[in-house]
This record gives C-alpha cells, structure tokens and sequence, in this order.
C-alpha cells in the first residue's frame, strides 16, 4: 500500500541531514535497532540465568531469584545501556544529505523517486470525475479513450487474463471491479477519503480529511447482494461476502474496530439482475444508475455499561 | 502482459490456471526483478490450482519456496498444506499476497511452532 507521507517531494527538511531523523523510516529503524538490543540483552540475560541454575543443581542446590542476581529485562523495564549505537541512516535516502549540509535549503531538490499506485478503482475516479489521468496503452503508446479503459478494467478480473480482449457482451454486472467502483465512487463523491482497510479486517477505510490528519472514523465491509439469485450460479469472481456471514465473524469484526475506536458499517450493494439490465449497458459507466446502496451501522451495546 | 519477459515461462500456468494468472505473473516479476532472486523456478502445485516459486534470496544460499496468491481470494488450512506438501516438505513456505494496485506482501508460514530467533 502506497506511503501515507510522501518521502522526497513534500521534504525539503530531507536535504538537510539534521532533520533525517524526523523522518518516519529514520524513527522506526531506530525503533527496530533499539528493540534488537533490548532482545540481545534479554537473551543474554536468560542463557546467564539458566547457566547459573544449572551450576546451583550439579552442586545439588536450587537457586532463588534474588540468589543470583540476575534480572531478565522486560520491554517495560529495559533501558539502552550506555552507547547502544545508533542505527546508520538510511543508506537509500538522497545521496546530498551529507554534502549538503551547509547548503542553503531550496538547492539540489531529490529527485523524486516515489511513484504512486493506484487502484483501478481510484484510477477510474480520477480519470472520468477529475480528468486529471491519462492512461497509455503499453502496446500501442496511445492515451487511451475512457470507455476503453472502463472495459479494460472490467476485463482485469475475467478469467482468463485477457491478452484478447473479450467482447463485451461477456462482461457481468457482479464484476467486483464495479461493485468495489460503486462503493468508491459513492463515498468519495460525499466527500471522504477513502483507502484501504485490509489492516482492520475490512474493505475500506472513511477518513473525514485524510489519514494524516486524524484516524479513521468507519470501517466499511463490502455486502455484494444479488437482485436475482440465479445470477450468482453463474459468477466466476472471487466475491467476498455474498453469502450470509457467522456472528462469530461479525462479533469478531466489530471488536477489532471498537478496540480502536472506528464504528463498523455494513455496506449493501445490490447487483441488478441480468434479466433486468442488458449486459450491452456494461460497455460505459452508465450501468452505475442500476446498483443501489444501503448501509447498516453496527455499534455494539453493552446494557450494564451503556445506561445513557 | 504477453509482450512481457515472463510470459513465456509463465504461460503454460495462465492457461492450466487462468484464475490465478494475476497473482502469478505479478509475484514471479516480484522475486525475479524487485527482489532479485536467483536460480528461480517455476514449480506446478496442482492441489493449490496454481503454480509456485522457488529460489535463492540474494546473497543466501537456502532454497525459500514462494505460493502466490491475492487479498480477494479465501485460503484454507488444508491449501496450505497441500502447498508445503507439492514442494516437497520444506520448512516454511512464503504466500506471496498480491493487490490490485500492484502491492505484493510475503507472509512466511512455518511448520509447527517456531520460537523466534532471540
């Protein structure tokens, strides 16, 4: 998943070298390098212990605690000793760092070397709703038109991968291209940002600003519903949560939320029936006007804690 | 995706198992280019309905055994294992977890209970 703090374009703090440790991969390989000494010395303090008891019972003796004076450190009661030396920094950081340490601050950005991933889904948006995107065939070179794209990425998750374009006429309304589109569009369009949410145990994640800003507020899970049963017969995705789920899954789904203070939405997607809606209609976003959303909030109510 | 490289090592696995051609091409460009391994080779799973990896990390010499797959997909216990078992019974396997938006995630699966290395 893509950086939520971009490294080098939004850093020109990066090119003086006394601000590398600020810098989030700086911070946590300190943390690591730091977290391996304490690890170290917690090894090495068990072997000394295990070494002197064994010395108490060849002697025929059993060994206290307080007998040998050992103390195995905790993560809660360990300290660096002395010079546990730092971590080097970062050796893919911006080759100047160093040299440029007296150099006044706006010389020598870094290339920008980070690229961005995009889902389809985020690709579609900012192609059809921004118009900000330009998608290059890499065959042919050629800016492609937004409804080859649309096809394109319908056609991403048939079997079998296409190096032949289908013919359209093959594309399903349950694609979960379209059904995870709808889903964003939908929400995007109300103003949320929103990313992945694979970390909770849910598909996505609304945040009101951005994830830097402050922590998600709704955990999403994706409910495709079928407007006609027989269609799903005939479904060759992999769809997730089509069939009815366990309340061990959802308790279990909820509390992973609640422990960090998101609210779980379940969120209904009705997929029209092919009886219904000619397949033809699939060939632009047209087909968006037939899905339908429903949400279901769940909060989980405790009676003896919840009184008010 | 046929104009690539890899295509042409990979393609009888996308057609034997087209529903996990994605996740196939995009780990094995990811071991052979991102990751650089060595000596890697394609070895067919069919009880997992797709083919796996197996190579040196660079600078290493232990043969590490790679089953690619993606976030959408639902794994079972016994996939698992039929995994461990088509490579022969090595110590741990990788599951190679593939995205849409091109992010790939090792997870290393261990035989048994295994105490960490500190």
């Amino acid at each position: 998943m893509p950086r939520k703090v971009p490294l080098y374009a939004a850093h020109p703090l990066l090119v003086d070298s006394f601000a590398t440790d600020m810098v989030s991969e700086q911070v946590t390989a300190n943390r690591r390098a730091e977290r391996k000494q304490f690890k170290l010395d917690r090894a090495r303090a068990i072997a000394q212990a295990a070494e002197a008891a064994e010395a108490a019972f060849k002697e025929g003796r059993v060994l206290t605690v307080e007998e040998t004076g050992i103390v195995i450190p905790s993560a809660a009661t360990w300290k660096p000793s002395r010079s546990s030396s730092p971590p080097p920094p970062l050796s893919n950081g911006p080759p100047t760092s160093a040299a440029q340490k007296d150099q006044p601050l706006d010389e020598d950005i870094p290339e920008n070397l980070e690229h961005l991933q995009l889902t389809l889904q985020e690709a579609f948006f900012l192609l059809w709703t921004l118009d900000c995107l330009t998608v290059v065939d890499p065959n042919t070179n050629c800016a492609m038109t937004l409804q080859q794209i649309w096809q394109r990425f319908q056609q991403a998750h048939l079997p079998p991968y296409p190096s032949h374009p289908a013919d359209p006429t093959s594309l399903r309304f349950d694609n979960p291209f379209l059904i995870n589109y709808v889903v964003y569009h939908h929400y995007r369009s109300l103003g949320w940002v929103i990313r992945n949410g694979i970390k909770f145990c849910v598909d996505y994640l609304l945040y009101k600003r951005g994830p830097v800003f402050h922590h998600a507020e709704f955990a999403l899970v994706v409910c495709p519903v079928y407007e006609d049963e027989d269609d799903r017969q005939t479904c060759p995705f992999d769809l997730q949560n089509v069939d009815p789920f366990s309340w061990t899954w959802l308790s279990t789904v909820n509390r992973v939320n609640s422990q960090v203070q998101k609210t779980l939405v379940l969120t209904y997607v009705t997929i029209p029936a092919r009886s219904r809606c000619n397949a033809e209609l699939l060939a632009s976003p047209a087909c968006l006007q037939y899905f339908s959303i429903r949400e279901v909030v769940l909060r989980r109510f405790i009676p003896a804690r919840m009184r008010d | 995706m046929d104009q690539h490289p890899s295509y042409a090592i990979l393609s009888p696995f996308i057609s034997k198992y087209p529903r996990a051609a994605g996740s196939s091409f995009q780990a094995y460009n990811d071991l052979l280019y991102a990751q650089q391994w060595r000596d890697l080779e394609v070895i067919d799973l069919p009880k997992c309905s797709r083919c796996g990896f197996r190579g040196r990390k660079p600078d290493t010499n232990a043969i590490l055994s790679v089953v690619p797959c993606s976030l959408s997909e639902s794994l079972s216990l016994s996939w698992i294992h039929a995994a461990f078992e088509e490579f022969g019974g090595p110590q741990e396997v990788y599951i190679a977890i593939t995205v849409e938006d091109s992010s790939i995630v090792y997870y290393k699966i261990s035989q048994g209970i295994v105490k960490p290395p500190l």
